[in-house]
């Protein structure tokens, strides 16, 4: 059993002693601070005046530019809006609601601090008073929960010299699904549903859920059709309904699995319980620690993903569960 | 990859343009580099990207370009500066006209800076401050839409807009800043020395001395407005035409056509005395600009002293030795596009005698007339001087005469065979050198020495110096006066001795070298004295004003610039203690925090009761309204923490610890009232009875 994926000892350290800003030089920042150094000893060397001059714009642009991007990071808000699901080892959908009281904000790039999603998001204009997602494809390299202690906030502005950032501050857990591969195995047969070669009476009967009407073909038969409506419309019509051949599948996952083995089994089983559901079928999960009833739909499905993200980290507090 | 956002590109070029302006306005970059940069520029401007589909076959003709350089580096025919900046304007053409991608966008602005920095030594003209603005402000603009078009997702619009206006206000901070650096960075040479061998943009050498003077030109530089010649005089003549004559050079020989001398080059020195100086020489320090062309150096009449002079070239500054030559011509031995040096003159009427120099030969000279002179002109001098002997007196006389009857023009129709004859007796009109040449020719044929002077006349005060043109350019008679030496008798109208270019022209160019000279005083020559003097302006006593009397007491008060200075420095210093003071004032307040955090920490780990989100003032409220023991504890210590927290009032050094140790106290007797308590209620007693 392990612990929700937390940043590395070394990591920490470094967050614990970072400075409120972080500043970093781009490569063409370098190209600049080397060009800015050779102005600056040809106009000791020289003592040209004009040398002296262009030391003095280029020294004030990297001035400029520490000023302006300060200002392009204060006054900022940011709040996780958070993913619909992530899925481990591809890209899924993450969103951040940026906001600013006052000034403007340019080429803000977001992500997450000391975590191991990687992806940004990217805000060309944040104009003040108004709340915009930003919106990034990040992938997580494993299933599992992932510990969130803040977002990077970067930018370049103004002249991409330096790349400026902001951590801000915020705690939240993200339960990364494990990937839903191809699944190598059958999922077994189903624990209950129509067996042998007649289909279920109850198939037949026309008691399914109504899902549409369309008219009548060849060698059809007549006893579907919908006889008020048909006299409505003056031609003969027919109920379609919803196959009704829902099996019960109870998928497991067996205990003593550790490691990689452990993984591509999560992914088996999230790939099949997929499938399965997919196909209007119930399907259960039983897990070394709990169980779940099998059940329908697309929220059975995020259930089953939720308790395989979970397998291995059940150790991890309540505060994590609840936010994740 | 999506389309890069066309007015970025523009900005980027018009950029690099800038950058490519600030060498090219030095004149030295040779045609083929500006012909292919400004092709190369406006196919850009035209979106047309010629070798973005043969970026091979374009670096193949930038590496021909630079072995061609190369080569006439080595030969000599190049200089190192010239052939770099050279190159580096093919490489930012090259860049401009590539797929325009990441890569090429830096290398452009790279290749900008460089050039930019190559400007700086090519050339010390004011339109290189003009051009390196718009370099920084152009790059700048295309570099932040460039850092924004890459965060906006595609598809949607770049905010142009919403760009432009923090940035405007950086870039005007940018200036201001790179304004306050220039100035108050301390210089470590006490003199410097701003590249001054720049030619030009377009320069063509205008007064170009040459040994001989022909006559029958047409007068075409009479409309040169350039200004060759900067001069600053000591004593100040303070007068804003200075209408003087600077002479360069003498003739003592004519042949019917031209006029040349007999003697040639004689000694070099560092310095050359023409005549025996006396305590009231007028000094000149004058600079000789790329314009001029010559290496003849010019003073203002009579020259007593002339040398000091120093060589701008383009490889550096450096001492030119000069040369006498005969006609009392001195050239600097070094050529150069400009020059200055050290000049000291005769006061005006002062008897400046024969000068030191002047040989048996070119004395001999003085009285010479072409053997093929035409008769009429010895009988013209004679009948309009009816006997006139006395050489100054004659001398005015036909320069009287020849300023009544003749007109000036500078209209040439062909080259006559006899421009003598051709101007007295022909055409009646002609220029400085027909006048000139008519005066000394009559003067000889009365028996009276007289030689051809050249040079300028003029001078008009800018910046308190003196300018002189092109057009200023001029000739004039030495007369030979016994006792006197040689007197200056001009027979040119005075009206038309001066340039006779475009009112207008002369008016704009003469602010524009206003403004240039002190662009030069203020910036190319600013140096650590200058910047001495401007801080000692500061706090200096103001001067006497020129109308006081001398009764009047300065006022003890120190200036008002000392105490605008006074009070930006003060305010200064205010803001720097406000911005510390909110560093030095948030420690307590941590401090405080801090203490906060150890108490809470007790009391979680004490288990004492409390609800979510309570304040450590609300707990001590209703701790001590139920009469909890621990509100003993609790109360003085919740006060103390206000007080560090919000009322200034720092903890002292062990405060902390110790009502930490006394809660400590009160939590480990109630927690052992509350164990006694536990036990009490574990299991019933029994009681015998």
């Amino acid at each position: 059993m392990k612990a929700p994926a937390r940043p590395s000892f070394k990591a920490r350290l470094r967050a614990f002693f970072r400075p409120p800003r972080t500043l970093s030089v781009t490569k063409t920042g370098r190209t600049y601070l080397v060009v800015t150094f050779g102005v600056g000893l040809g106009a000791l060397n020289t003592g040209n005046n004009l040398l002296y001059l262009l030391l003095g714009l280029l020294l004030s642009m990297v001035v400029v530019s520490g000023v302006l991007s300060e200002r392009c990071l204060r006054d900022l808000t940011v709040r996780r809006v958070g993913a619909d699901a992530a899925f481990a080892r591809e890209p899924f959908a993450y969103r951040w609601a940026v906001s600013r009281k006052a000034g403007h904000g340019f080429a803000l790039t977001l992500s997450e601090d000391l975590s191991p999603l990687t992806g940004t998001g990217k805000l060309g204009h944040l104009p003040a008073g108004k709340e915009h997602i930003v919106r990034a494809d990040l992938a997580a390299p494993h299933r599992g929960p992932v510990r969130l202690s803040g977002v990077r906030v970067t930018t370049t502005w103004p002249l991409g010299l330096f790349a400026k950032t902001r951590v801000f501050s915020l705690e939240g857990t993200l339960l990364v699904y494990p990937r839903r591969g191809y699944a190598c195995k059958e999922p077994g047969p189903a624990e209950r549903g129509p067996q042998g070669e007649a289909g279920s009476p109850r198939h037949l009967d026309g008691t399914g859920d109504m899902a549409g009407l369309r008219e009548l073909a060849v060698n059809e038969d007549a006893r579907r059709i919908h006889w008020l409506k048909s006299a409505a419309m003056g031609r003969l019509l027919k109920v379609e309904r919803e196959r009704e051949e829902r099996r019960i599948w109870k998928l497991a996952l067996e205990t003593g699995l550790t490691g990689d083995a452990l993984e591509r089994r999560c992914e088996e089983v999230a790939a099949q319980a997929h499938q399965l559901l997919d196909a209007g079928n119930e399907v259960g999960l039983q897990l070394p620690e709990r169980t779940l009833r099998p059940a329908a739909g697309a929220s059975q499905e995020r259930r089953i993903l939720q308790a395989l993200a979970w397998v291995g980290y059940e150790d991890a507090d309540a505060d994590s569960r609840e936010a994740a | 990859m999506k389309r890069p956002l066309r007015l970025r590109l523009t900005l980027r070029d018009l950029a690099a343009g800038s950058a490519f302006g600030a060498m090219a306005v030095s004149g030295q970059l040779p045609l083929w580099a500006l012909g292919v940069f400004f092709g190369a520029l406006v196919l850009a401007l035209c979106d047309v990207r010629l070798v973005a589909r043969h970026a091979r076959l374009s670096a193949s003709a930038l590496l021909i370009a630079a072995v061609l350089l190369g080569l006439q580096l080595t030969s000599g025919a190049m200089n190192a500066v010239v052939a770099a900046c050279s190159f580096a304007g093919l490489i930012a053409a090259q860049r401009m006209l590539s797929a325009p991608d990441a890569a090429a966008e830096g290398q452009t602005h790279l290749t900008g800076l460089l050039m930019v920095a190559g400007g700086a030594a090519l050339s010390g003209d004011m339109t290189y401050a003009m051009c390196l603005i718009a370099f920084g402000v152009l790059a700048s603009l295309s570099l932040a839409l460039g850092v924004v078009e890459a965060a906006v997702p595609d598809g949607e619009p770049v905010p142009v807009r919403a760009v432009m206006r923090p940035l405007s206000a950086g870039l005007a901070f940018a200036v201001a800043g790179a304004m306050a650096f220039f100035i108050l960075f301390p210089r470590l040479n006490w003199a410097m020395v701003g590249p001054r061998s720049a030619p030009g943009l377009g320069a063509v050498s205008a007064a170009g001395y040459s040994n001989t003077v022909r006559l029958g030109g047409a007068g075409t530089i009479k409309g040169n407005p350039r200004v060759v010649l900067r001069a600053t005089l000591t004593p100040d003549p303070d007068r804003d035409a200075l209408d003087a004559y600077w002479v360069g050079r003498t003739y003592d020989t004519f042949d019917g056509m031209e006029w040349t001398n007999v003697v040639g080059a004689r000694q070099t020195e560092r310095q050359i005395t023409l005549r025996p100086a006396s305590d009231t020489l007028l000094h000149q320090r004058i600079e000789l600009l790329p314009a001029y062309g010559a290496r003849t150096l010019i003073a203002l009449e009579t020259p007593s002293r002339l040398g000091n002079a120093m060589a701008h070239t383009p490889t550096g500054t450096r001492s030119s030795p000069v040369q006498l030559q005969g006609g009392g011509e001195v050239r600097f031995t070094v050529t150069a596009p400009s020059y200055t040096y050290e000049a000291y003159s005769l006061p005006p009427d002062t008897k400046a005698g024969l000068a030191a120099g002047l040989v048996q030969a070119e004395r001999d000279q003085l009285l010479a007339v072409p053997e093929h002179l035409d008769p009429r002109v010895s009988q013209l001098a004679a009948r309009v001087l009816q006997g006139e002997k006395e050489p100054l007196a004659a001398a005015r006389k036909l320069a009287a005469f020849l300023q009544k009857d003749y007109a000036y023009t500078l209209e040439q129709e062909g080259t006559p065979e006899d421009p003598l004859s051709d101007f007295l007796f022909v055409h009646k009109g002609g220029h400085c050198e027909h006048f000139a040449t008519a005066l000394t020719l009559m003067l000889r044929t009365q028996g009276i020495a007289a030689r051809l002077a050249t040079g300028f006349y003029g001078g008009t005060r800018v910046d308190g110096g003196y300018l002189v043109r092109a057009g200023d350019a001029h000739a004039w008679t030495h007369v030979l006066v016994p006792g006197r030496g040689f007197v200056t008798v001009d027979a040119t109208p005075p009206s038309n001795r001066t340039s006779q270019g475009s009112v207008l022209l002369e008016k704009l160019l003469a602010f524009y070298e206003a403004v240039e000279a002190r662009w030069r005083n203020s910036v190319v020559d600013y140096s650590f004295r200058d910047q001495f003097e401007l801080a000692s302006a500061l706090v200096r006593p103001p001067r006497r004003p020129r109308g006081a009397t001398e009764n009047e007491t300065p006022s003890r008060l120190p200036p008002a610039r000392a105490w605008v200075t006074a009070a930006v420095v003060a305010f200064g210093v205010w803001r720097a203690g406000r911005f510390v003071s909110r560093w030095t004032r948030r420690a307590p307040a941590l401090e405080a925090t801090r203490f906060l955090d150890r108490v809470d920490a007790l009391l979680q780990r004490a288990h004492v009761p409390r609800f979510e989100h309570e304040s450590l003032e609300d707990l001590t409220t209703r701790l001590a309204r139920e009469g909890h023991p621990l509100a003993l504890a609790l109360t003085p210590l919740t006060r103390r923490y206000l007080e560090a927290r919000f009322g200034g009032r720092v903890l002292r050094e062990g405060e902390a610890e110790h009502l930490l140790a006394t809660l400590r106290r009160a939590l480990d007797a109630e927690a052992a009232r509350r164990a006694v308590k536990t036990a009490g209620q574990a299991g019933p007693t029994a009681r015998a009875s």
